[in-house]
């Protein structure tokens, strides 16, 4: 391993062969995990190591645009876990700005993708001809855009107005607040079909206007694609989200190298001192909270758009849990850290899980028997409720405990506590 | 000194619970002077800081600072007004590198939105450019330049000192309040840190009230002295009649040694 860190071309050329390889697996077998998990792993390996900046951007490229949408066409499954990492993936860059950054334990993070969600949910479906005087509703699909922005504005505001209480109280007090507020905006979608409807209640919203893509049908047709609506609409949503994880990054670079940035971690380090600085401890929360819930915001109407129906179940306590996994596990104040820490929980969530799931599915009706000679299993026997589906919330829990004991920086920790790390090995 | 003084406290009292920490004491201090705040263990002088600094508010009295009245305001709105402080127990941001740590404190005197951060407008990079290079050459005036990109917790115990002070500086502070600066410095780093502080009045004109345990240097450089005890100012005064007065002595060694030394 040393050897090849200290040879850059050799390191280059192992990534590249690695890539190379897994793609080639994995256009030939799209619907096993092995290649696809062995095709990331060569994606984060060309983007992590210290090889050209061409190579990077050639392999990214490469893997991103071009080997998984090819693998999609045969699986489409691949383009939903894009999609899903991707939304988990901007979300989590977004509490990383206010876990990470300000250090604001904030457990009701879902509650701002709800009010993106509903944002585009209720306007973009007949819903708001319910409470509208004008009955114009749904409104078309180009409407989509302006939405998302609108989204961010709205799930902002909201922001403000849980921060304002929130923000006033520090460390566990401060989440549970938050966990609370966030909580009532779940109920509050629940409830709010009466007396008037504005949510439709726990029934959910449905059907849920697209962005409409005949333009880009028709680009995929001059390249020779022929492609019909279902099967470009993962595609463009795949690309859609890989376009806003880009400007998701760029935002967040730029808040952290700024003086917003520096306000954030410095509160985050000791308050005391950053008040003593010049540095108001109220504002300064409320932009973090507001910046957090705005990336929130914009994700919640892109979900209400792929998903075409949203409901309170999206956005339950165990939502915010499961962002605030990918931001710890990623490494807190991260911003690599915190798009693979949404990826890994993604993957290992909807594909991993369920993968296992049908594996054992298999052998119990195979009726597999294990024979250790001193200990026999009929798998027919294997109980229901032995599914790793349904350990979701365990792996989680152990997830957490397993990386505050040996790696509580995170995957890929914070830029400045590197540096840190390597002094200390000096 | 013909201008009116830099800060003036009125008879400020502050308790906690039963406890009398600081008693009814006034001040005034001139501008440009070297103050020094003095007093056994626990007599009350970083409450006294504190209540200066915003961080509590007092019971009784008021706090004026550069003509303007800031008792009780925000810590913050204090420290923009040009009142910076160091702390007794260092309190740097460990995982910013040392020119982050002063370029924090610049962060009033950087005037780019939300929207230029994001946009990265003409004008974002020239603030970041010039609090970078304020910032530099702060490190540089503590002489800490070759320290500018390590973690601040990495550095060693009298250079995280001189950082703490070069980050006050950052502010632009009209007063700069010291808490024991020169606590656990051999006395070489001593005598240097004493070179310092009066360098900084010197060169940069900002009014400095220190307060510390290492009576050597605060003879050497304080102008003026108060003396603090139990909370109360028991005496203020020049280093000559404050080292003369038997009070003092009895305050820090008992009433036996002052009859004594009288």
């Amino acid at each position: 391993m040393r050897k090849l860190r200290e040879n850059p071309l050799l390191l280059s050329a192992v990534i590249a062969i690695v890539a190379l390889v897994a793609s080639f697996w994995l256009l030939n077998h799209p619907r096993s995990t092995l290649p696809f998990l062995l095709t990331l792993g060569a994606l984060l390996a060309a983007l992590l190591q210290p090889i050209p900046r061409w190579l990077k951007v050639l392999i990214g490229g490469a893997i991103l645009l071009l080997v998984i949408p090819a693998a999609g066409f045969k699986n489409s499954f691949l383009f939903e876990l894009g999609i899903q990492t991707g939304i988990y993936a901007a979300m989590a860059l977004g509490l990383n700005v206010v876990v990470g950054l300000a250090g604001l334990l904030d457990l009701g993070y879902a509650a701002f993708f709800a009010v993106g969600a509903y944002t585009w949910a209720i306007f973009g479906s007949p819903q708001a001809n319910e409470f509208m005087p004008w009955k114009i509703f749904p409104l078309p699909g180009e409407y989509f855009y302006l939405f998302m922005l609108v989204a961010v504005v709205v799930a902002a505001i909201t922001g403000v107005v849980i921060g304002s209480p929130a923000l006033r109280l520090k460390g566990d007090y401060l989440a549970i607040v938050t966990l609370g507020l966030g909580e009532v905006v779940r109920v509050l979608a629940n409830n709010l079909d009466q007396p008037i409807n504005i949510t439709n209640g726990p029934q959910g919203i449905t059907p849920i206007q697209r962005p409409p893509i005949d333009w880009f049908i028709a680009l995929l047709d001059r390249f020779g694609l022929h492609l019909s609506r279902a099967e470009a609409y993962p595609l463009f949503f795949y690309l859609l989200v890989l376009v806003i994880i880009g400007i998701v990054t760029l935002v967040n670079v730029r808040l952290d190298r700024s003086r917003f940035g520096r306000a954030w971690i410095a509160i985050r380090e000791d308050e005391t001192a950053a008040r003593a600085m010049g540095i108001p401890l109220f504002p300064t929360k409320l932009i973090a909270f507001a910046t957090g819930a705005s990336f929130s915001g914009a994700m919640g109407a892109l979900f209400a758009a792929k998903q075409l129906y949203v409901s309170p179940e999206s956005f339950t306590l165990i939502q915010s849990i499961m962002i605030l996994v990918m931001v710890i596990l990623g490494g807190m104040g991260s911003i690599p850290g915190a798009i693979l820490g949404a990826a890994t929980v993604t993957i290992l969530n909807v594909d991993l899980l369920k993968s296992a799931s049908d594996y054992l599915n298999d052998l119990r009706n195979a009726g597999f028997v294990l024979d250790l000679g001193f200990f026999k299993y009929n798998f027919a026997n294997l109980p229901n409720q032995l599914e790793p589906a349904k350990y979701e919330r365990m792996v989680f829990g152990l997830i957490m405990i397993l990386m505050m004991i040996y790696r509580p920086e995170g995957i890929i920790p914070e830029r400045r506590h590197v540096l840190e790390m390597k002094k200390e090995e000096a | 000194m013909s201008e009116a003084p830099i800060l003036e406290v009125e008879r400020v009292t502050k308790t906690f619970g039963g406890l009398v920490a600081v008693n009814d004491v006034s001040v005034s201090i001139p501008r440009g002077m070297i103050f020094a705040v003095i007093g056994p263990n626990g007599a009350g002088k970083t409450t006294f800081f504190n209540l200066l600094t915003g961080i509590y508010k007092p019971d009784k009295g008021r706090i004026l600072f550069d003509g303007e009245e800031i008792t009780g305001r925000d810590p913050a709105w204090i420290a923009a007004r040009g009142m910076a402080r160091t702390f007794q127990n260092i309190r740097l941001f460990g995982s910013m590198t040392a020119v982050e740590n002063v370029m924090v404190a610049r962060h009033v005197h950087t005037k780019t939105s939300y929207a230029d951060a994001l946009l990265r407008t003409p004008r974002f990079q020239r603030e970041e450019k010039k609090a970078l290079e304020r910032s530099l050459e702060l490190l540089e005036y503590m002489q800490l330049g070759h320290r500018a990109h390590e973690l601040a917790k990495n550095l060693p115990y009298g250079e995280q000192r001189r950082l703490e002070i070069a980050r006050a500086l950052a502010l632009e502070p009209k007063l700069l309040l010291l808490d024991e600066p020169a606590a656990g410095m051999n006395p070489q780093e001593t005598e240097d840190l004493q070179r310092r502080i009066v360098g900084i009045r010197d060169d940069l004109g900002v009014t400095i009230l220190l307060i510390e345990h290492d009576m050597q240097l605060v003879m050497s450089i304080s102008e003026r002295i108060a003396v603090l005890d139990y909370g109360s100012k028991i005496l203020e005064g020049t280093p000559e009649e404050v080292q003369n007065d038997p009070r003092v002595i009895e305050a820090y060694l008992g009433r036996g040694a002052a009859e004594g030394a009288s």
